[in-house]
Protein backbone atom coordinates (compact mmCIF):
# COMPACT_ATOMS: atom_id res chain seq x y z
CA UNK A 1 0.00 0.00 0.00
CA UNK A 2 1.20 3.52 -1.27
CA UNK A 3 1.65 6.15 1.37
CA UNK A 4 -0.83 8.27 -0.12
CA UNK A 5 -3.53 5.27 1.00
CA UNK A 6 -2.79 4.50 4.02
CA UNK A 7 -2.37 8.77 4.55
CA UNK A 8 -6.01 8.44 3.09
CA UNK A 9 -7.39 5.68 5.41
CA UNK A 10 -6.23 7.11 8.30
CA UNK A 11 -7.67 11.18 7.11
CA UNK A 12 -11.22 8.99 6.55
CA UNK A 13 -10.98 6.75 9.60
CA UNK A 14 -10.36 10.14 12.11
CA UNK A 15 -13.40 11.75 9.38
CA UNK A 16 -16.07 8.93 10.33
CA UNK A 17 -14.84 8.97 13.93
CA UNK A 18 -15.32 13.31 14.10
CA UNK A 19 -18.94 12.10 12.32
CA UNK A 20 -19.73 10.23 15.09
CA UNK A 21 -18.64 12.62 18.23
CA UNK A 22 -20.66 14.79 16.25
CA UNK A 23 -24.15 12.99 15.98
CA UNK A 24 -23.11 12.18 20.02
CA UNK A 25 -23.06 15.46 20.45
CA UNK A 26 -25.92 16.51 18.69
CA UNK A 27 -27.71 13.88 20.96
CA UNK A 28 -26.69 15.17 24.00
CA UNK A 29 -27.71 18.75 22.94
CA UNK A 30 -31.46 17.44 22.05
CA UNK A 31 -31.82 15.68 25.72
CA UNK A 32 -30.85 19.22 27.41
CA UNK A 33 -33.68 20.82 24.96
CA UNK A 34 -35.96 18.54 26.62
CA UNK A 35 -35.03 18.88 29.81
CA UNK A 36 -35.65 22.60 29.70
CA UNK A 37 -38.48 22.88 28.42
CA UNK A 38 -39.93 20.16 31.06
CA UNK A 39 -38.60 22.20 33.42
CA UNK A 40 -40.27 25.41 32.24
CA UNK A 41 -43.16 24.14 32.55
CA UNK A 42 -42.70 23.21 35.99
CA UNK A 43 -41.92 25.96 37.04
CA UNK A 44 -44.52 27.80 35.38
CA UNK A 45 -46.69 25.67 37.17
CA UNK A 46 -45.23 26.12 40.48
CA UNK A 47 -45.21 29.80 40.35
CA UNK A 48 -48.94 29.43 39.95
CA UNK A 49 -49.63 27.64 42.89
CA UNK A 50 -51.93 29.05 45.53
CA UNK A 51 -50.81 28.13 49.28
CA UNK A 52 -53.73 25.29 49.56
CA UNK A 53 -51.48 23.11 46.74
CA UNK A 54 -49.28 21.39 48.35
CA UNK A 55 -46.19 20.25 46.13
CA UNK A 56 -44.74 16.77 46.87
CA UNK A 57 -41.38 15.99 45.53
CA UNK A 58 -41.12 12.38 44.55
CA UNK A 59 -38.12 10.05 46.64
CA UNK A 60 -37.45 6.89 45.72
CA UNK A 61 -41.30 5.36 45.42
CA UNK A 62 -42.70 7.72 47.84
CA UNK A 63 -43.90 11.53 47.85
CA UNK A 64 -42.25 13.86 50.35
CA UNK A 65 -44.47 16.98 50.98
CA UNK A 66 -41.93 20.11 50.16
CA UNK A 67 -42.37 23.58 50.53
CA UNK A 68 -43.25 25.11 47.29
CA UNK A 69 -40.70 28.01 47.68
CA UNK A 70 -38.05 25.76 47.51
CA UNK A 71 -39.21 23.08 44.95
CA UNK A 72 -39.12 26.56 42.75
CA UNK A 73 -35.47 27.47 43.32
CA UNK A 74 -34.66 23.83 42.95
CA UNK A 75 -36.33 24.16 39.37
CA UNK A 76 -34.59 27.38 38.37
CA UNK A 77 -31.62 26.18 39.76
CA UNK A 78 -31.48 23.24 37.70
CA UNK A 79 -32.41 25.74 34.53
CA UNK A 80 -29.38 28.16 35.18
CA UNK A 81 -27.69 24.57 34.97
CA UNK A 82 -28.94 23.35 32.23
CA UNK A 83 -28.59 27.14 30.35
CA UNK A 84 -24.89 26.69 31.08
CA UNK A 85 -24.59 23.11 29.85
CA UNK A 86 -26.30 24.33 26.54
CA UNK A 87 -23.48 26.98 25.97
CA UNK A 88 -21.19 24.25 26.80
CA UNK A 89 -22.45 21.99 24.20
CA UNK A 90 -22.74 24.39 21.81
CA UNK A 91 -18.82 25.41 21.82
CA UNK A 92 -17.95 21.89 21.97
CA UNK A 93 -20.28 21.69 18.62
CA UNK A 94 -18.81 24.04 16.92
CA UNK A 95 -15.30 22.86 18.03
CA UNK A 96 -16.10 19.41 16.28
CA UNK A 97 -17.91 21.13 13.46
CA UNK A 98 -14.71 22.52 12.98
CA UNK A 99 -12.38 20.23 12.94
CA UNK A 100 -15.01 17.08 10.71
CA UNK A 101 -15.18 19.77 8.19
CA UNK A 102 -11.08 20.15 7.79
CA UNK A 103 -10.63 16.41 7.73
CA UNK A 104 -13.38 16.59 5.24
CA UNK A 105 -11.13 18.95 2.98
CA UNK A 106 -8.16 16.50 3.86
CA UNK A 107 -9.89 13.38 2.37
CA UNK A 108 -11.42 14.94 -0.27
CA UNK A 109 -7.26 16.24 -1.30
CA UNK A 110 -5.90 13.00 -0.66
CA UNK A 111 -8.59 11.49 -2.89
CA UNK A 112 -8.31 13.73 -5.81
CA UNK A 113 -4.63 12.86 -5.10
CA UNK A 114 -4.98 9.08 -5.30
CA UNK A 115 -7.16 9.43 -8.67
CA UNK A 116 -4.41 11.35 -10.46
CA UNK A 117 -2.16 8.73 -9.34
CA UNK A 118 -4.15 6.04 -10.87
CA UNK A 119 -4.67 7.97 -14.22
CA UNK A 120 -0.87 8.42 -14.50
CA UNK A 121 -0.50 4.97 -13.68
CA UNK A 122 -3.15 3.73 -16.89
CA UNK A 123 -1.88 6.38 -18.88
CA UNK A 124 1.73 5.34 -18.79
CA UNK B 1 -33.20 28.33 5.08
CA UNK B 2 -30.31 28.30 2.70
CA UNK B 3 -31.45 24.60 1.17
CA UNK B 4 -34.51 26.54 -0.04
CA UNK B 5 -32.65 28.56 -2.14
CA UNK B 6 -30.58 26.19 -4.27
CA UNK B 7 -32.51 25.03 -7.20
CA UNK B 8 -33.60 21.42 -7.51
CA UNK B 9 -32.91 21.69 -10.93
CA UNK B 10 -29.11 22.17 -10.43
CA UNK B 11 -28.67 19.74 -8.16
CA UNK B 12 -27.25 16.05 -10.15
CA UNK B 13 -28.81 12.80 -9.48
CA UNK B 14 -26.69 11.95 -6.31
CA UNK B 15 -27.51 14.88 -4.93
CA UNK B 16 -30.62 14.54 -5.31
CA UNK B 17 -30.99 11.37 -4.08
CA UNK B 18 -28.73 12.82 -1.18
CA UNK B 19 -31.55 15.66 -0.36
CA UNK B 20 -34.32 12.83 -1.03
CA UNK B 21 -32.63 10.75 1.90
CA UNK B 22 -32.55 13.69 4.03
CA UNK B 23 -36.09 14.51 3.93
CA UNK B 24 -37.39 11.08 4.19
CA UNK B 25 -35.75 11.15 7.68
CA UNK B 26 -36.77 14.51 8.60
CA UNK B 27 -40.36 13.34 7.40
CA UNK B 28 -39.71 9.97 9.86
CA UNK B 29 -39.24 11.74 12.52
CA UNK B 30 -41.31 14.55 12.60
CA UNK B 31 -44.08 11.68 12.19
CA UNK B 32 -42.68 9.75 15.25
CA UNK B 33 -42.75 13.31 16.80
CA UNK B 34 -46.75 14.19 16.08
CA UNK B 35 -47.46 10.06 17.17
CA UNK B 36 -46.12 10.86 20.54
CA UNK B 37 -47.56 14.08 20.95
CA UNK B 38 -50.60 12.73 20.04
CA UNK B 39 -50.13 9.98 22.89
CA UNK B 40 -49.64 12.62 25.07
CA UNK B 41 -53.11 14.31 24.91
CA UNK B 42 -54.51 11.05 24.60
CA UNK B 43 -53.43 10.32 28.34
CA UNK B 44 -54.13 13.86 29.33
CA UNK B 45 -57.71 13.21 28.14
CA UNK B 46 -58.00 9.88 29.75
CA UNK B 47 -56.76 11.68 33.00
CA UNK B 48 -59.43 14.52 33.27
CA UNK B 49 -62.00 11.21 32.83
CA UNK B 50 -60.55 9.64 35.11
CA UNK B 51 -60.85 12.83 37.46
CA UNK B 52 -64.43 12.95 36.89
CA UNK B 53 -64.50 9.51 37.66
CA UNK B 54 -64.00 9.56 41.12
CA UNK B 55 -67.26 12.16 42.55
CA UNK B 56 -66.92 13.92 45.74
CA UNK B 57 -70.17 11.38 46.97
CA UNK B 58 -67.56 8.74 46.72
CA UNK B 59 -65.87 9.83 50.25
CA UNK B 60 -65.68 6.55 52.42
CA UNK B 61 -66.06 4.39 49.28
CA UNK B 62 -63.73 1.18 49.82
CA UNK B 63 -61.44 0.02 47.24
CA UNK B 64 -58.82 -2.40 46.57
CA UNK B 65 -54.85 -0.38 45.93
CA UNK B 66 -52.33 -2.44 43.80
CA UNK B 67 -49.47 -2.18 45.91
CA UNK B 68 -47.95 -4.24 42.91
CA UNK B 69 -49.28 -6.00 40.36
CA UNK B 70 -50.32 -9.12 42.56
CA UNK B 71 -51.03 -7.86 46.00
CA UNK B 72 -53.74 -5.26 46.87
CA UNK B 73 -54.34 -3.75 49.73
CA UNK B 74 -57.93 -2.85 50.60
CA UNK B 75 -58.15 1.34 51.50
CA UNK B 76 -60.74 4.26 52.00
CA UNK B 77 -61.31 7.29 49.54
CA UNK B 78 -60.78 9.66 52.65
CA UNK B 79 -60.52 12.96 50.14
CA UNK B 80 -62.27 12.62 47.02
CA UNK B 81 -62.10 16.60 46.39
CA UNK B 82 -58.50 16.67 46.17
CA UNK B 83 -55.84 14.83 43.64
CA UNK B 84 -52.11 14.39 43.31
CA UNK B 85 -50.72 15.53 39.79
CA UNK B 86 -47.58 15.00 38.12
CA UNK B 87 -45.65 18.19 37.17
CA UNK B 88 -42.94 16.63 36.20
CA UNK B 89 -39.33 16.28 36.65
CA UNK B 90 -40.35 14.45 39.76
CA UNK B 91 -43.31 17.10 41.55
CA UNK B 92 -46.43 15.95 42.65
CA UNK B 93 -48.88 19.07 42.97
CA UNK B 94 -52.11 18.65 45.47
CA UNK B 95 -55.37 20.19 43.40
CA UNK B 96 -58.85 20.73 44.07
CA UNK B 97 -60.61 18.34 41.37
CA UNK B 98 -61.55 21.60 39.49
CA UNK B 99 -57.81 23.09 39.44
CA UNK B 100 -56.91 19.41 37.78
CA UNK B 101 -59.41 19.30 35.11
CA UNK B 102 -58.22 23.11 34.62
CA UNK B 103 -54.40 22.51 34.79
CA UNK B 104 -54.89 19.22 32.30
CA UNK B 105 -57.55 21.41 29.43
CA UNK B 106 -54.44 23.86 29.35
CA UNK B 107 -51.97 20.90 28.73
CA UNK B 108 -54.63 19.37 25.90
CA UNK B 109 -54.67 22.90 24.04
CA UNK B 110 -50.92 23.49 24.65
CA UNK B 111 -50.41 20.04 23.12
CA UNK B 112 -53.09 20.75 20.24
CA UNK B 113 -51.37 23.71 19.13
CA UNK B 114 -47.98 21.80 18.50
CA UNK B 115 -49.67 19.19 16.68
CA UNK B 116 -50.76 22.12 14.22
CA UNK B 117 -47.94 23.75 14.31
CA UNK B 118 -46.30 20.28 13.49
CA UNK B 119 -48.69 19.43 11.21
CA UNK B 120 -47.60 22.44 8.90
CA UNK B 121 -43.87 21.30 9.02
CA UNK B 122 -44.52 17.54 8.04
CA UNK B 123 -47.01 18.77 5.27
CA UNK B 124 -44.35 21.01 4.07
CA UNK B 125 -41.33 18.72 4.21
CA UNK B 126 -43.54 16.39 2.21
CA UNK B 127 -44.23 18.96 -0.50
CA UNK B 128 -40.26 19.52 -0.43
CA UNK B 129 -39.95 15.56 -0.86
CA UNK B 130 -42.29 15.54 -4.05
CA UNK B 131 -40.65 18.09 -5.96
CA UNK B 132 -37.55 16.45 -5.25
CA UNK B 133 -39.13 13.01 -6.54
CA UNK B 134 -40.25 15.24 -9.20
CA UNK B 135 -37.19 16.47 -10.47
CA UNK B 136 -35.64 13.01 -10.12
CA UNK B 137 -38.13 11.42 -11.94
CA UNK B 138 -38.01 14.40 -15.43
CA UNK B 139 -33.42 13.54 -15.14
CA UNK B 140 -34.81 10.21 -15.58
CA UNK B 141 -37.60 10.70 -18.55
CA UNK B 142 -34.83 12.98 -19.98
CA UNK B 143 -31.75 10.18 -19.53
CA UNK B 144 -34.27 7.94 -21.37
CA UNK B 145 -35.27 9.72 -23.83
CA UNK B 146 -31.54 10.83 -25.25
CA UNK B 147 -30.50 7.09 -24.88
CA UNK B 148 -33.38 6.71 -27.34
CA UNK B 149 -32.60 9.02 -29.76
CA UNK B 150 -29.17 9.80 -29.78
CA UNK B 151 -27.39 12.34 -30.92
CA UNK B 152 -27.01 12.01 -34.98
Amino acid sequence: MSKLEQDFQKASKEFQRLQADLTATVEARQKLDYQQSESDLVLKELKKLTPENTVYKLIGPGLMPQDSGEAQQTVEKRLDFIKKEIDRIEDQLKTIGEKAEKKKMEVIKLQTEMQNVQQQAQKS
Amino acid sequence: MAEQQVQLTDLNFSQLQEVKRQLDEEVEHLTTSFGQLKQAQTKYRSCMLDIEEVKPEAAGNTLLVPLTSSLYVPGKISDPAHVVIDIGTGYYVKKTRKEAIEYYTEKVTYVQKNLEKLQETIERKQDNLQSCVSVMQMNLQAERQGEEQPAQ
